[in-house]
């Protein structure tokens, strides 16, 4: 089963060869000098109920702009905990919608909704982050990021002082999401982290992060209210939230190419339109905001390398590599994981794969 | 150590402490308990709290309403059509039935019609503990005299069919009048736009009752029915679809979220604008959920621009003593808030009497248990239910404009209920409205009945305190004095167990119709009079109680007795009808306090005495439940149109609609009533 997961990844992607040299420094371990490789974002909506429309269109909304900017749904976690589309209630069945003006239905074609309905629990959702899962999930359904990607985590919902409610009957608290993003930090699956969470008192769920490479934005600080933006008085429900309204707004304007900063999309909010006050946590991210663009995490535009060869040759290429340096070496151990990076029932048991990540062969998928 | 604390007499525990304090200080403490219980009472309407919408879901109002032009003035056209059938001549009842039933089928709903007769009148007395007889079916439809319902549903598209909202239309299938054929306008043209709506989660239902036996008895009659699985049903579904499509099978369609029941006035009284009359009282002084008379006030007021009203009792309007009243607590909120701004009470005079006599009428409607509409069936099957009375403005002209603004309205409020997850739950169920938008929940009036009714067990335990310690040492039979209250407690269930007699005696007397009420309510209380004799000279003959003979000056114990009876008489009714026992509390109570034999009064003559002797008196005469009755009626209206047999009629009423009220009166209340002219009376 396992050596068959090897070579699946192959026949179905396109390949981006990254060749390190060996170099065996064990300095090298920081993830801030590790290649940005790939780019992951986990969009959740945590609230069921018609009346909580709103929290699904902001959801489908940041599907559709990452979409739209260049991650590729299978890199994409969409997490919805309810069905408005199909509910009796929605006067446009089958359609979702985050303006009156109706001119963008967000439920069209190619929608892929990974976790819907009660799959949404934050045992769930916990699972996701650290890689955790049973056996049978599928790939399509787990984040398969590694020591290089970065991932934009996207929540709505109802929120308070240091939780944020799932489906009405739970609670994901800052020090599950803060010990979730370490076991993730400690286990290398990403380099950079934005969280972006549109709820009430936003800024509590990040009091308490500790690991480096994360960038928390909130919609409101602790005690304040996040508002939604507009009602549809046509559907009878508020559409879209005022933060969520506002970031799209701001990504409307851009295409994958723009290389709008960080710091420009935080700027761009304005306490007095948003009825509250977007709070960033920037003091664990090491980058200056204003050289990082927004693209980094709402898009995925990679450095690519055109290679002539097809990848039977590459692969051919591959093994021999491995094949000379698996015995003469013994960070051979980076050749596998590199090769198993995406198999998520690995376990990091070799000690050696923490003081020497990335020096070796990377697979980028890149599905158009 | 062991020594010391062994000498040392424990000091007993802090809250016997203070029962005691209370016990030994039982008079002060009662009066003040009562007088605070009763200005508790009459601060109600300042404590009230303005109402909110409570539950997330309902979302009233932010659909714009979908109702055009066009479908009111469908609505009018049909209203034509029924006037027109109206003054036909001839008329046995089915035409508007069948008028309805083909505009229904037009429009694409299902339709049946539902045949019934009313009941014939049944008691039962304990219905409050076990909901509505369900087992009552009733097939045999002999003479003309059934009703005919006509019951229109239309299926939500996409819903589950779990779950229906009910629009019902009370109206005379023989002879309409035209206020009764224009709500049936309204809901026509409401359900028209229902069945073309893609937004529907519920299905809609629309009962057209027959109201020729009363409106109550259509719907009631039609859940009855709705709510009991008929051998027919089976086969029905199937087989009886006639050919113009109207079903003769029961049609259902899942559990009720909510029912509206709409009705308009004849004539517009009092209303400056198109007006709304909103009653909720169900039977018992059950109440619907709150949010659901909210959302009415919500979107009547800020989207149709209607003018809404709750019942109120106009007499208490004009009345000085209120108005001093609330003039007084103006003062009061003042000062207080030119010592600290921060403290915000006081409301201003005018509405302090409009609150009071909104609330007055609210208690007295929720005391009586008599459904003020026939949204009280619902709420026999646990559905919330209110009806509205539309007062339109203007007589003929604008009918239209009415139509489309009273249609607006109900469909803004079938796309708020239709919007609910689970059944009505957020807001409250226990309330007493001082105006539409204001209202006073059971944490707030359930302070005043705990005031008055606090003194009792307090005056209960003093009372047995002192019969035991003034045993006079020179008694003939030593008798434990621990058991001596088990003689008068006797007495006391005895006299409950008339209680419980009286109660059924009406009973009987219904076997004999011709007798007019004033007969029937002296025989009530002639027979009710000699039984008491009877079973006061049976139990005293008894062989087992020529102890309490000699225990007969022991009135203490029995007032102790009493007073506890009473108590407890009290306690249960609050639990069951909160209205009926706070006002039977306001007559009882006193009465149970102050009762103290004349003899003794008598024989002190001091002022003091004396004047506590005419106060019983008084209290005793006014505690007799027909003095009562004539006295608050005569109050209210004038004194000229007052009747002794008003008094029968409204007991009957009561008896008829299974209030709890009556079985308090006759079980609580009248014993209490004898055992306090048993004190007064008594030889010391």
């Amino acid at each position: 089963m396992a050596t068959s997961f090897k070579f699946k990844p192959l026949t179905i992607s396109i390949l981006l060869l990254f060749l390190y040299n060996a170099i065996a420094s064990s300095a090298s371990g920081s993830s801030s000098t590790t290649m940005h490789t790939n780019n992951w974002a986990i969009l959740v909506c945590t609230s069921r109920f018609w009346f909580n429309y709103r929290h699904m269109a902001n959801t489908l909304s940041l599907y559709r702009t990452v979409k739209r900017l260049g991650i590729p749904d299978e890199r994409i976690i969409l997490m919805l905990a309810d069905d408005m589309a199909c509910n009796a209630r929605n006067k446009y069945p089958a359609q979702v919608f985050n303006n009156e003006n109706h001119l963008l239905n967000l439920y069209g074609d190619n929608v892929e909704v990974d976790y819907r309905g009660y799959e949404v629990t934050v045992e769930n959702f916990l699972r996701i982050l650290t890689g955790r899962h049973e056996r049978a999930v599928p790939r399509s359904k787990r984040l398969l990021s590694d020591e290089g990607s970065h991932i934009l985590l996207y929540m709505t919902g109802h929120g308070g002082d240091e939780f944020l409610k799932f489906q009405d009957s739970e609670e994901l608290q800052s020090h599950d999401l803060a010990d979730a993003v370490k076991q993730m930090k400690e286990k290398r699956r990403f380099k950079e982290l934005l969280i972006m969470v549109d709820t009430c008192q936003a800024a509590t769920l990040f009091s308490q992060l500790q690991s480096p490479g994360v960038l928390a934005i909130g919609s409101s600080k602790k005690g304040e209210n996040s508002y939604s933006h507009h009602l549809d008085s046509d559907v009878g429900v508020s559409v879209v939230d005022r933060f969520t309204f506002y970031t799209l707004a701001f990504f409307e304007s851009l295409n994958m190419y723009d290389n709008a900063s960080l710091s420009s999309l935080f700027t761009s909010y304005n306490p007095n339109t948003l009825m509250s006050t977007a709070y960033y946590r920037t003091d664990l991210y090491q980058r200056r905001l204003e050289e990082v663009p927004v693209t980094n995490f709402f898009g995925s535009v990679m450095e690519t390398i055109h290679t002539d060869s097809p990848y039977r040759a590459f692969s051919n290429r591959y093994y021999r590599k491995s094949k000379t340096e698996m015995p003469s070496d013994q960070s051979g151990g980076g050749n596998r994981r590199a090769l198993k990076d995406l198999d998520i029932l690995e376990e990091l048991a070799d000690p050696k794969l923490n003081v020497r990540p990335l020096q070796s062969t990377y697979l980028l998928v890149h599905e158009g | 150590m062991t020594e010391v604390s062994a000498v040392v007499k424990p000091k007993p525990r802090p809250i016997i402490r203070i029962g005691l304090f209370l016990i030994s200080h039982s008079l002060f403490v009662s009066i003040v308990c009562c007088i605070a219980g009763v200005l508790a009472l009459l601060l109600l309407p300042v404590l009230a709290k303005n109402t909110y919408i409570s539950e997330n879901a309902l979302m009233p109002g932010s659909a714009s309403a979908m109702l055009s032009t066009d479908d009111a003035s469908d609505g009018h056209v049909f209203v034509n059509k029924i006037m027109s059938i109206s003054s036909m001549s001839i008329n046995s009842g089915i035409e508007i039935p069948e008028m309805i039933a083909k505009h229904i089928i037009e429009s694409g709903g299902e339709v049946n019609y539902h045949k019934f007769q009313p009941l014939s009148d049944s008691f039962h007395p304990l219905q409050f503990f076990v909901g509505p007889d369900a087992g009552m079916v009733q097939d045999n439809y002999s003479s003309t005299s059934y009703g005919v319902n006509t019951v229109g549903i239309v299926r939500a598209p996409r819903g589950d069919g779990k779950e229906a909202i009910i629009i019902v239309t009370p109206y005379n299938s023989v002879k309409p009048t035209t206020s009764e054929a224009l709500s049936l306008g309204v809901a026509y043209s409401v359900f028209t736009l229902l069945s073309r709506v893609s937004w529907l989660a519920k299905d809609i239902i629309w009962l057209a009752a027959d109201s020729r036996h009363g409106e109550h008895a259509a719907v009631a009659a039609w859940l009855r029915d709705y709510y009991t699985l008929s051998s027919g049903d089976l086969e029905h579904e199937v087989t009886s679809v006639k050919r113009d499509g109207v079903s003769n099978g029961f049609r259902r369609a899942g559990t009720m979220a909510a029912a509206l029941v709409i009705k308009v006035a004849d004539s517009s009284t009092g209303f400056e604008k198109d007006g709304l009359k909103i009653y909720a009282e169900a039977s018992n002084g059950q109440m619907p959920n709150l949010d659901l008379i909210n959302i009415v006030n919500y979107l009547a007021v800020h989207g149709q621009g209607l003018q809404v009203r709750v019942e109120k009792i106009w007499s208490l309007l004009d009345s000085w003593w209120l108005y001093s009243l609330g003039e007084l607590q103006e003062l009061i909120g003042k000062v207080a808030k030119s010592l600290n701004p921060g403290w915000k009470f006081g409301i201003p005079a005018s509405d302090y009497v409009e609150g009071c006599t909104t609330l007055a009428s609210s208690l007295y409607n929720q005391a009586l248990g008599i459904p003020t509409g026939p949204h009280g069936a619902f709420r026999d099957y646990q559905v919330d239910a209110i009806t509205l009375e539309f007062s339109p403005r203007f007589s003929s002209s604008q009918r239209v404009l009415f139509l489309l603004h009273v249609g607006r309205l109900v469909e803004g409020v079938i796309r708020s209920v239709n919007n609910l997850l689970e059944k009505f739950h957020q807001s409250f169920f226990l309330y007493l409205m001082t105006s539409p938008s204001r209202f006073v929940s059971v944490g707030t009036y359930m302070i005043a009945f705990a005031l008055l009714i606090a003194p009792l067990p307090l005056v209960a335990a003093a009372l047995f305190s002192d019969a035991s310690k003034s045993k006079s040492p020179g008694e003939s039979i030593p008798t434990s004095p621990a058991w001596n209250w088990l003689y008068t407690a006797k007495t006391v269930l005895i006299v409950h167990l008339w209680g419980a007699i009286v109660t059924i005696i009406p009973y009987f007397l219904r076997q004999f119709p011709d007798s007019s009420p004033l007969i029937s309510l002296l025989t009530w209380i002639a027979s009710s009079a000699v039984l008491l004799f009877f079973t006061r000279a049976a139990s005293s003959s008894l062989p087992f109680s020529c102890a309490s003979q000699l225990q007969t000056s022991e009135w203490t114990l029995l007032k102790a007795v009493t007073v506890a009876a009473a108590f407890i008489g009290l306690c249960l009714m609050s639990v069951i009808n909160y209205a009926t026992a706070e006002i039977g509390a306001l007559l009882l109570v006193p009465m149970c306090l102050m009762a103290v034999p004349l003899r003794i009064d008598a024989t002190a003559k001091t002022a003091k005495t004396v004047a506590r002797g005419a106060c019983n008196v008084l209290l005793v005469f006014v505690g007799f439940p027909p003095a009562a009755f004539l006295l608050s009626k005569g109050a209210l209206s004038s004194f000229d149109g007052v009747r002794l047999d008003d008094f029968w009629n409204w007991i009957e009423s009561l008896r008829e609609w299974n209030s709890a009220t009556y079985i308090y009166i006759c079980m609580v209340h009248l014993p209490c009533w004898v055992l306090c002219i048993h004190i007064l009376l008594h030889r010391r």
